[in-house]
């Protein structure tokens, strides 16, 4: 009988926890959360847009812990990881023991250096529940919302705020939105799409300095061109930071993320980490599989954990889906090809007979083919001239022991 | 658990596992191929049956796969490989509409939806007793359910 | 797994007729009942109509993703060409069997051959009016008026339409514009304009079908029987046995199939002189024996008075005619049309019946070829009579015999026309028009056409049948639905004690059953000329009759030609199974719905006897209403 703990309850903290009980149907299996509830941060725009309640965003399900005979301590925060005795600490003097650990932490929201920024209590993330339920607050007290990063994460609160009536201004250093998921030409698909809805984009511009009021909240927001833009409140976009503070804090080894060995260890004795606190990737899908993975080798399974996904977006703003995998700028020495229609545009960037790249805004059937072909390598140089029509025909193979489909080469 | 195998070899295209697949999920209440309303796209079936380019035909049909693409991408719970039979379930009513799972399926098998609210993809016709109506109307047998 | 004969599947299809179901399940070959199953899954586009094949580009197909075939025809567009083609081609087939008629009328004429009825030929005379210098003459005049009927062009009306129609029908068919062009004509224009990206406009093409139906149901149905009338002789109400114990092995027995008994004129005769017979009896039979299948075995029996000798009784429809081929005592079949079943070459080879083709539109892979032409008949004749004869030395004793002597019955009631009938009641239609004003017979249906399988040998024909006559409606039946019902007892005097209780005592009291055979399908004309005298009688167009018509099995091209003209007269006609229709919602509107407005008539769908026959009842109850019976 083992004692598994996991601190996290995200997809690769849920994931692990139901891949240990699938194993250990008797183990005691406890997971920490600072969280109230599991929530889906994919989903989270649903809930800060008010289509979603909390209980509509719980991608493991209502009753998953009850079900699974799981012990959920929430709202606790883990402080220290005692690696010698091998338990850990939380909350005021508490303690979990444990045989294995999972660490599950996730990612954070970064704030850049900028003056008032770290400070101020009117500048939130948007990566929690507990990020949104203060978006929620602030939004009663006030419409005008800075956001800064026109990231993924950036578009889905825009999109679920100007829903509900905001006025957004968005922030962006590069000199097109999402500029790592698209090109020119699908970044002023989604921009025009946003300003229809009555976002303002500045782009190519970031926030410098900040005029506060008596409490120490942003007031306006004063650019780099030195423009000051009234807001009420302020979420930062710019990007996520893996939480490695307790790692650090105890003693495991971590630089910009937790390191990792192929299965998931890390430097400390039967601590292992999955998710984005790993950096191997930000992508849900890998969490989920790093969950799985390490959960197997916690287990005893001796399992190697797979390359993860290439970089993978998808994008579904105001009816535009957009699909962007692979490396879109990595282009010397390949082809672009480009297929541009009044309704679709595509992109694919083939190097030696190999897909690299692939955007495709509009249409997004038999993407998941695209990702297979740039993850795995598979040669495409005799199929180039229906590069953006290909579908699981052209690479059409049975495993005939189990009825599955295979991909063959043809 | 039960998986649908297909010998593409056998495939014709007469597509009578399409219009099996439609008529099973109809939902205006009617029965019978007469009746089917063949241009209403909320009838679209689940399987599909693409040209292989060479005269053949390559049948698509969801693999309801041991380690599938769809559950892994999906971030609301809606899809998950049931326990018990190995299918991959979706439950709509949990479905955020995002399609992740349309642009992951590495076969490219579900489909969105006409509404565009949910995803479509083949249930193993589990609300019919006989099960899968494709496998039953197929005439040149190329497909069946096999234990696996 | 159809061409297997050592693992044939024991699974053959139901049929209406249960001895005849035991028999052909206990066969050791194939028929069309053992194939049912092997092909009972059924393509839907094609049970919709939505398959289009006519051009390199296709077939297409209509479904959500692709609702228009690759030139841009909707479905409606699709599920009307290949409809009107159908109806074309069902025309086609009738005109053929006219034109062939009145040929054989007018070689009768030119060379003062023997006329049976003369008065059918005056009848024909007067409608036309026409005169000759004496009988001979008139029929080749007669027959000239038809044969440059069907040879007009399409953009000429033909004359005869005004002179054979019901006046009140004709003013709405004016009305609508469609009364037709020269019949070949119509039929040539019509695969024209449903060839690729030519019309695309569903409306005019079910139109035409109308006008096609018009040419179909005056000539190739009305006019056929009336000029066979003439040479082959007026049907007789008389009492014969029915069904497979017709057939009787001391006979050199040559099975007929086809619908143009006018080609059997000359060798029907000879079979019967002495010298022929001598033959046979040289042989080792007592003579020749024409056994009956399929419609012209229904005209052989409809006119049976004048051949009593010669033929034996019809055996039955074209859906057993494999099964008949079976008994062993068959040693030829002559055919000249359909249903001449392709299921029956390989049964002929293995029993070594000698098959001899005598109008190549029916030609069997392993038959002999000796088209007729009247001038060559008699050499032709003989030489026919020695292959059969040879067959039948060679077969009989060598391959085995399967009798089946107690199928069928011995006192079906045939011979009905509109003619013999309305003799059997005295010489005018008051007497049935009293009796259907009086309520004693609530109304009268047409249960015609066709004999299918897919769905049920006669299943539902002979189901709605027995749900009509216990609703007291007299059943008049034309076809091979005639050859069904009569093999199962339905017309019998017996039968009455199957019908309600108003209508068994009209049976009783008339002493015939409650369902009256016409004959042939062709004779469906007859039950419309009926129809016409009746209105006429009441002085009332043909919608408002409480008379319904259901083609419930109806089979194939031909049936559809023929609705085309019950729905032209304004009739209610209901069948089985859609005819490919659905996948159009126009078209399916079209034919259940607006047709009302344009000329009266319906489509009902329905695969369920009884609930078909409330329908048609609650439709005559309706037309009783608003005449006030």
């Amino acid at each position: 009988m083992e004692r598994f703990v996991i601190i996290g309850a995200g997809a690769a903290g849920i994931s692990a926890a139901r891949v240990l009980r699938d194993f250990r149907p008797n183990d005691v299996i406890t997971v920490i959360s600072t969280d109230e509830t599991v929530h889906s941060r994919c989903m989270l725009h649903k809930f800060l847009g008010h289509e979603r309640d909390a209980q509509g965003i719980n991608f493991a399900g209502v009753k998953f812990f009850e079900k699974n005979d799981i012990i959920h301590i929430a709202c606790q925060t883990v402080h220290k990881i005692d690696t010698a005795e091998k338990k850990v600490l939380f909350g005021e003097g508490y303690s979990a023991p444990y045989d294995k650990l999972l660490i599950a932490t996730g990612a954070g929201f970064f704030i850049p250096p900028i003056p008032h920024f770290r400070e101020a209590p009117n500048v939130f993330g948007f990566r929690d529940l507990s990020d949104a339920l203060k978006i929620d607050e602030a939004f009663a007290k006030g419409k005008r919302v800075f956001i800064v990063g026109s990231g993924l994460v950036g578009l889905d609160a825009a999109s679920a705020l100007c829903q509900r009536g905001a006025e957004v201004t968005i922030a962006e250093m590069a000199p097109r939105v999402m500029p790592l998921q698209t090109d020119d030409y699908a970044a002023g698909v989604y921009q025009r799409a946003f300003e229809d809805h009555g976002c303002k984009f500045l782009l190519g511009i970031g926030a410098s300095d900040a005029v506060v009021d008596g409490e120490g909240n942003i007031t306006e927001v004063i650019l780099s061109t030195g423009e000051h833009v009234p807001c009420d409140f302020i979420i930062m976009a710019a990007g996520v930071r893996p939480r490695i503070q307790l790692a650090l804090d105890s003693g495991i080894a971590a630089e910009r993320a937790i390191t990792v060995d192929d299965h998931l260890r890390t430097s400390a004795p039967d601590v292992y980490a999955a998710g984005d606190c790993t950096g191997l990737s930000g992508v849900w899908p890998d969490a989920m599989d790093q969950g799985k993975a390490a959960a197997r080798n916690m287990a005893g399974v001796d399992e190697v954990y797979p390359k993860p996904y290439p970089f993978k977006n998808t994008s579904n703003f105001f009816g535009v889906t957009m699909l962007s995998v692979g490396r879109l700028d990595l282009t010397e020495g390949a082809d672009i090809l480009v297929h541009k229609t009044p309704t679709e545009y595509k992109k694919a960037i083939v190097k030696d007979g190999k897909l690299t790249g692939y955007l495709s805004l509009g249409d997004i059937s038999n993407l998941g083919l695209y990702l297979h072909l740039i993850r795995d390598s598979i040669d495409v140089s005799g199929k180039l001239d229906k590069i953006f029509r290909l579908t699981f025909a052209d690479f059409y193979g049975i495993n005939e022991r189990n009825g599955e489909f295979a991909y063959r080469a043809k | 658990m039960k998986r649908i195998f297909i010998d593409p070899a056998k495939c014709d295209g007469c597509k009578s596992c399409t219009l099996a697949c439609m008529e099973s999920h109809r939902q205006d209440g009617g029965h019978g191929l007469y009746t089917l309303d063949l241009t209403d796209p909320a009838n679209q079936s689940r399987n599909r049956i693409l040209s292989d380019g060479q005269g053949g035909y390559s049948p698509i049909f969801c693999r309801h796969c041991d380690d599938p693409d769809c559950v892994r991408t999906c971030m609301s719970g809606a899809l998950v490989k049931n326990e018990a039979t190995g299918l991959v379930d979706y439950d709509a009513e949990k479905c955020a509409a995002c399609f992740m799972c349309v642009m992951a399926c590495r076969y490219g098998v579900p489909a969105v939806s006409p509404d565009r609210k949910r995803m479509v993809k083949c249930d193993f016709c589990q609300h019919l007793e006989e099960g899968p109506a494709c496998v039953r109307a197929c005439p040149k047998k190329a497909i069946e359910v096999r234990e696996v | 797994m159809n061409s297997c004969t050592d693992c044939l599947s024991r699974n053959t299809c139901q049929s209406a007729d249960k001895p005849m179901e035991n028999y052909i399940r206990q066969l050791p070959r194939e028929t069309a009942h053992h194939r049912v199953a092997g092909q009972s899954t059924k393509c839907g586009f094609g049970l919709q109509g939505v398959c289009c094949r006519l051009c390199a580009n296709g077939p297409c197909r209509v479904t959500p993703d692709a609702p228009r075939g690759i030139c841009g025809a909707s479905a409606d567009t699709i599920v009307a060409r290949n409809f009107l083609r159908a109806v074309a081609a069902g025309s086609g087939c009738y005109i053929h069997i006219v034109e062939n008629t009145a040929r054989q009328l007018k070689n009768t004429g030119l060379h003062k051959d023997k006329i049976r009825s003369e008065q059918a030929l005056n009848r024909l005379a007067g409608i036309f009016g026409v005169t000759g210098s004496d009988k001979y003459d008139l029929c080749v005049k007669v027959a000239d008026t038809v044969l440059s009927d069907l040879y007009r062009p399409e953009y000429e009306p033909m004359e005869l339409v005004e002179k054979l129609a019901y006046a009140p029908r004709v003013k709405r068919w004016k009305e609508l514009g469609i009364l037709p062009g020269g019949a070949k004509g119509e039929v040539f224009n019509n695969i024209v304009k449903t060839s690729t990206n030519l019309s695309s406009d569903p409306v005019e093409m079910m139109v035409s079908c109308l006008r096609l139906g018009i040419s179909t149901g005056l000539y190739g149905l009305q006019l056929t029987n009336l000029l066979n009338d003439v040479v082959l002789g007026d049907p007789v109400i008389r009492s014969a046995p029915v069904g497979m114990n017709v057939i009787d092995p001391d006979y050199i027995n040559i099975l007929i199939t086809g619908h143009q008994h006018s080609l059997f004129t000359y060798i029907q005769d000879r079979l019967l002189d002495e010298d022929v017979v001598a033959k046979a009896q040289a042989a080792g039979a007592k003579g020749f024996k024409l056994v009956g299948c399929t419609c012209v075995g229904q005209d052989l029996q409809l006119r049976g008075e004048h051949y009593t000798e010669i033929f034996d009784g019809h055996a039955g429809n074209n859906y057993i005619s494999e099964a008949v081929l079976s008994c062993g005592a068959i040693d030829a079949v002559l055919s000249e049309f359909n249903c001449t079943l392709p299921g029956i070459e390989p049964i002929c080879d293995e029993l070594k019946i000698k098959q001899i083709c005598l109008d190549v539109v029916a030609k069997k892979a392993n038959a002999e070829y000796i088209p007729f032409n009247y001038e060559t008949r008699q050499a032709d004749g003989d030489r026919i009579i020695d292959e059969i004869i040879a067959a039948y030395k060679e077969r009989r004793g060598n391959v085995p015999m399967n009798l089946f002597t107690d199928h069928g019955n011995k006192n079906t009631l045939t011979g009905v026309s509109e003619g013999s009938l309305k003799s059997f009641l005295g010489g005018s239609w008051k007497p049935l028009i009293d009796l259907i004003a009086a309520g004693k017979i609530k109304g009268l249906a047409g249960v015609v056409g066709c004999s299918s399988v897919a769905y049920g040998h006669d299943t539902l024909t002979a189901a709605l049948t027995k749900e009509l006559i216990a609703k007291d409606i007299l059943v008049l039946t034309a076809g091979c639905s005639s050859g069904g019902l009569e093999n199962i007892g339905l017309m019998t005097p017996e039968a009455a004690e199957l019908a309600g209780p108003n209508l068994k005592a009209v049976c009783k009291e008339l002493g015939i059953p409650p369902v009256l055979n016409f004959g042939p399908c062709l004779a469906i004309g007859r039950l419309e000329i009926v129809a016409t005298e009746i209105a006429e009688a009441m002085g009332v167009d043909l919608p408002q009759l409480p008379l319904v018509l259901s083609a419930a099995q109806w089979l194939e091209e031909q049936a559809l030609a023929d609705g085309a003209f019950a729905l032209a007269l304004g009739l209610p006609l209901h069948l089985g199974v859609p005819p490919f229709i659905t996948g159009s919602k126009l078209v399916t509107k079209i034919l259940t719905e607006d047709m009302v407005e344009l000329t009266g008539g319906r489509v009902i769908i329905d695969p369920d006897g009884a609930s078909a026959a409330n329908t048609l009842e609650a439709i005559i109850e309706e037309k009783r209403k608003a005449l006030n019976i």
